[in-house]
């Protein structure tokens, strides 16, 4: 396995799946389950003759941070564009049903030691959501990954790391979104209907995929950051995901949770109250909204390094 | 067209143990390939299980993958490949990663 103190300067853009599981964790600490020699690939690929991989594309295993049992969810881009079908699914919800014991097994053991070393679930998306080839088992897939992070509120933090090449769309951008905490790269993307299906579906006059500059505007890690709909900015490496996960996790979790972005009633209002003011605004473009919440030079905003834009950035209030 | 497998065997002229009881690497990207190297007691044989969405490259996929044995003489080995339109040339060149970050990793 790949040095873990290299790993650490390595660009999460750039990285494989078990490279980010290996190194958003305490160095040495991460153990894969469920790995390439369980041989748990796809039942459903081989008959229609799409190649298959190991570990039907995600690790999954667990590690530490700090004195924290970390619970990892790794999804790789390069395998069918990190799509989700129902072995890939499974192995998530395996993830957190593994977290839920020990959970289980540390509140019985008092509160002190829970809080000490209370368990997190980090899920590391690289992913275009549903594997159409499976498509009802990868629906099926997404509906029980949602329900473990319903399952898991109130005890332990479940948290979000984007920052990769294929970005985070789909149905498993519903999933982030429900997450506790999500960090982001610049170069990370997060959304639902992801660029090249908006562009099939509503035309090219209403997005353009090939323009990537309109791509990252809208999707990107610093529009997400801004909008509020990620929490933590960080640079593109892994060591940079680590240190804020490890910093996040020092957190109690009451503090953790309060990152959510939905799901209660206050925040359902905030979002109505953004839909109001879109419909006030009419951005054409998410420079629009940014000059909007007071960055003066929005233009400018996408050539900045990520130190000078958080240095500088006005977020919504 | 359903996937197909492949099976290879052959004879390294003076066998090499593998350097480690198992080891994996890459990743099935389009036009890359995930190899998984396991010893085992095959009475000095190296056994290749291919699996691939491409058809008609039996032969091929034989020459490249006795190159390989040639140049390193392994042995008593199991080699799993789970193929995504690889080239030969990435076929080889991955072999080549996956057995030089084995031998580090044995090193080390």
């Amino acid at each position: 396995m790949t040095d873990w103190q290299a790993l650490q300067q390595k660009s999460f853009y750039e990285a494989t799946a078990r490279e980010r599981a290996n190194g958003i964790v305490d160095a040495a600490s991460f153990t894969e389950l469920a790995g390439p020699r369980d041989r748990m690939s796809s039942p459903h690929l081989p008959a229609l003759g799409e190649a298959i991989e190991f570990d039907d594309g995600v690790v999954t295993g667990v590690g530490r941070v700090g004195k924290h049992p970390v619970f990892v969810i790794s999804q790789e881009g390069r395998f069918i564009g990190g799509a989700v079908g129902e072995v890939h699914g499974a192995k998530m919800v395996g993830i957190f049903q593994l977290a839920q014991q020990a959970y289980a097994q540390l509140a019985a053991k008092g509160a002190d030691s829970l809080a000490e070393r209370l368990p997190a679930v980090v899920i590391s998306f690289e992913t275009g959501g549903v594997r159409l080839h499976e498509a009802n088992a990868g629906l099926l897939a997404h509906a029980e990954v949602m329900d473990q992070i319903q399952n898991a509120r109130g005890k332990f933090p479940v948290i979000a790391l984007i920052g990769s090449k294929i970005g985070c769309f789909g149905g498993m951008g519903f999933v982030a979104a429900a997450t506790d905490l999500i960090i982001m790269s610049e170069l990370g993307r997060l959304g639902l209907t992801g660029p090249e299906v908006i562009e099939q579906e509503m035309g090219r006059e209403e997005f353009n995929a090939s323009d990537k500059a309109l791509v990252y505007r809208t999707t990107g890690g610093k529009h997400k950051y801004i909008m509020r709909d990620c929490n933590q900015l960080v640079e593109d490496s892994i060591g940079a995901f680590r240190t804020a996960l490890a910093s996040a996790l020092q957190q109690p979790y009451a503090e953790i949770a309060r990152c959510r972005r939905i799901g209660s009633e206050a925040l359902v209002d905030e979002q109505l109250a953004l839909a109001e003011l879109s419909c006030e605004i009419q951005p054409q473009d998410a420079r629009d909204v940014w000059a909007y919440f007071g960055n003066a030079d929005a233009a400018a905003i996408p050539e900045q390094t990520t130190a000078d834009f958080l240095r500088t950035v006005r977020r919504r209030p | 067209m359903a996937l197909q497998e492949l099976h290879y065997t052959f004879r390294a002229t003076e066998p090499q143990p593998f350097p480690l009881g198992w080891s994996h690497s890459g990743v099935v990207g389009s036009g890359d390939m995930e190899v998984m190297f396991e010893r085992c007691m095959l009475d000095g044989e190296i056994r290749f299980k291919v699996v691939t969405p491409v058809r008609g490259f039996e032969r091929v996929w034989e020459q490249v993958l006795g190159r390989f044995v040639n140049e390193t003489n392994l042995a008593d080995v199991s080699v799993e490949i789970n193929d995504n339109n690889a080239t030969p040339v990435v076929v080889l060149m991955r072999l080549r990663q996956a057995l030089k970050e084995a031998r580090k990793e044995a090193e080390g």
